[in-house]
């Protein structure tokens, strides 16, 4: 068989090629429903690590985790447009909208309680464009719903090392204490700094943390999507704070 | 890619012989693929700063050189000489792909923290390496052996590497605690070198020093 002819060598190449996709397809789709359940218990995990219900690397297994998350943490939905929990909507009903025009009209807000049954952090979902992907994470507030708990990012595609390191511990810890609002009560936010926090100047103190060096970009775009979001969340919170 | 000539065995020898432990064996020691033939760095020092790190890399790692050893040294006589390196390059993705789904499916967590890595696999040189100086000349039987040991001396050295860095970065190993909190107490801290990629270099440097003056491996 002459093996170097054109015909034999496009032949081959198609053969591997298809050989290879339908293998490559058949994985995927038999990985898929796993893949989803597994990505599902990532971001309840986010939760309740936004919300200091579990430490960074909690040991227990799923199921207790799983557990942890249905008696502790109970989703409502607010309707950003008029600050109001969106009564007969759940948040499947919000993960079927993502693809309408108001996408972000509705959304999921997580709420930690105690072991009292108090509302004790509120988480906020948070996304936005970073350089390269959109950035997913959350936000927690205390109870105050002024000073952050803690905050996650569970899904981006920032660059390994860079704007990955958004989900550096030692920098999200960072996060703990800074206070989104000023002292005229208006909305800042968290601002991610180009360099390092001056502890001496109130402003830093309060509202911002060291920004990602190598990753202006990824940094300016969670300042921005930070405010953005919180911006929509606002009338809900302040309805919050008045109770 | 030092193609060490290894003599052809009787075709009448038995599955795990003499030779056929030579096939597994050498490249543990004598020609360990990154002490040795110094492939495979890029990876080894981006995914040891944890020992479950470094074995989840070396499995899959031993695993897709395993295969991909197997599946090109079966079609070796039908792949035509002009798209070779395209066709080992197919079965190397292929087989990467499956086990980051894998990965993504059964251990999120890991496949996260593995990012980009495991998608590296792909370019990793001593697959390729393996590829073009073993399986194309070798029947399936011994390429296998010969993934299989190749994988298993990569991932040796990333386990050793990752230890040191676990224990001496973040003072645990596989995420227990090792070092006692009554060390911190009395001033002892974490080496922060360990946790970033010069650590690793200056390791594997070492390793390789080792590894070579145990060896007797002289650099002609």
């Amino acid at each position: 068989m002459n093996t170097s002819s054109n015909g034999y060598v496009m032949g081959f190449a198609i053969g591997v090629c298809v050989v290879m996709s339908a293998a490559l397809a058949l994985t995927a789709t038999s990985l898929k429903e796993t893949q989803q359940a597994a990505a599902e218990f990532d971001r309840q995990k986010n939760v309740m690590m936004a919300a200091g219900l579990v430490a960074e690397d909690d040991r227990r297994p799923r199921a207790e985790l799983e557990k942890l998350y249905t008696e502790r943490v109970e989703e409502v939905v607010v309707d950003t447009a008029d600050g109001q929990v969106a009564a007969g909507k759940t948040p499947k009903d919000v993960d079927a909208m993502k693809d309408a025009a108001d996408k972000k009209r509705f959304r999921v807000v997580a709420i930690a309680k105690g072991p009292d049954g108090k509302p004790q952090t509120y988480v906020l979902p948070i996304s936005g464009k970073g350089l390269w992907s959109t950035i997913y994470g959350y936000l927690a507030l205390d109870g105050d719903l002024v000073h952050v708990r803690g905050v996650t990012f569970y899904k981006h595609g920032e660059t390994p090392g860079l704007g990955g390191e958004v989900e550096n511990p030692a920098w999200r810890a960072q996060w703990q204490g800074k206070s989104i609002l000023d002292e005229q009560k208006k909305l800042v936010g968290v601002i991610v700094k180009k360099g390092t926090v001056d502890p001496s100047i109130p402003a830093d103190k309060a509202h911002k943390v060291d920004g990602l060096s190598g990753a202006t970009i990824t940094s300016n775009g969670v300042t921005k999507f930070v405010k953005q979001d919180l911006m929509a969340f606002e009338k809900y919170l302040a309805a919050l704070r008045r109770h | 890619m030092t193609a060490t000539s290894i003599p052809p065995v009787a075709a009448k020898s038995s599955l795990l012989g003499k030779d056929q432990l030579k096939i597994i064996k050498d490249p543990l020691w004598d020609n360990n693929p990154i002490a040795f033939q110094v492939l495979g760095i890029c990876s080894a020092l981006a995914v040891t700063t944890r020992v479950d790190k470094a074995l989840v890399m070396g499995i899959g790692v031993t695993l897709v050189c395993a295969l991909a050893n197997v599946t090109i040294s079966t079609i070796r006589k039908f792949i035509p000489n002009k798209i070779r390196i395209i066709v080992q390059l197919v079965v190397v993705s292929g087989l990467v792909i499956v086990f980051d789904q894998v990965l993504r499916a059964y251990m999120f967590d890991l496949s996260k923290q593995l990012s980009v890595f495991v998608g590296l696999i792909i370019t990793n040189c001593i697959i390729m390496g393996r590829l073009e100086a073993y399986a194309m000349q070798n029947p399936p039987g011994r390429s296998l052996l010969d993934g299989i040991g190749n994988g298993l001396g990569y991932m040796w050295i990333l386990v050793v590497v990752a230890a040191i860095r676990e224990v001496f970065g973040a003072g645990k190993l596989l995420g227990f605690q090792v070092v006692p909190q009554a060390l911190y107490e009395s001033g002892y801290v974490n080496n922060g070198l360990m946790v970033l990629a010069p650590g690793a270099f200056i390791l594997l440097g070492i390793i390789v020093w080792v590894q070579r003056a145990i060896s007797g491996y002289v650099e002609k």
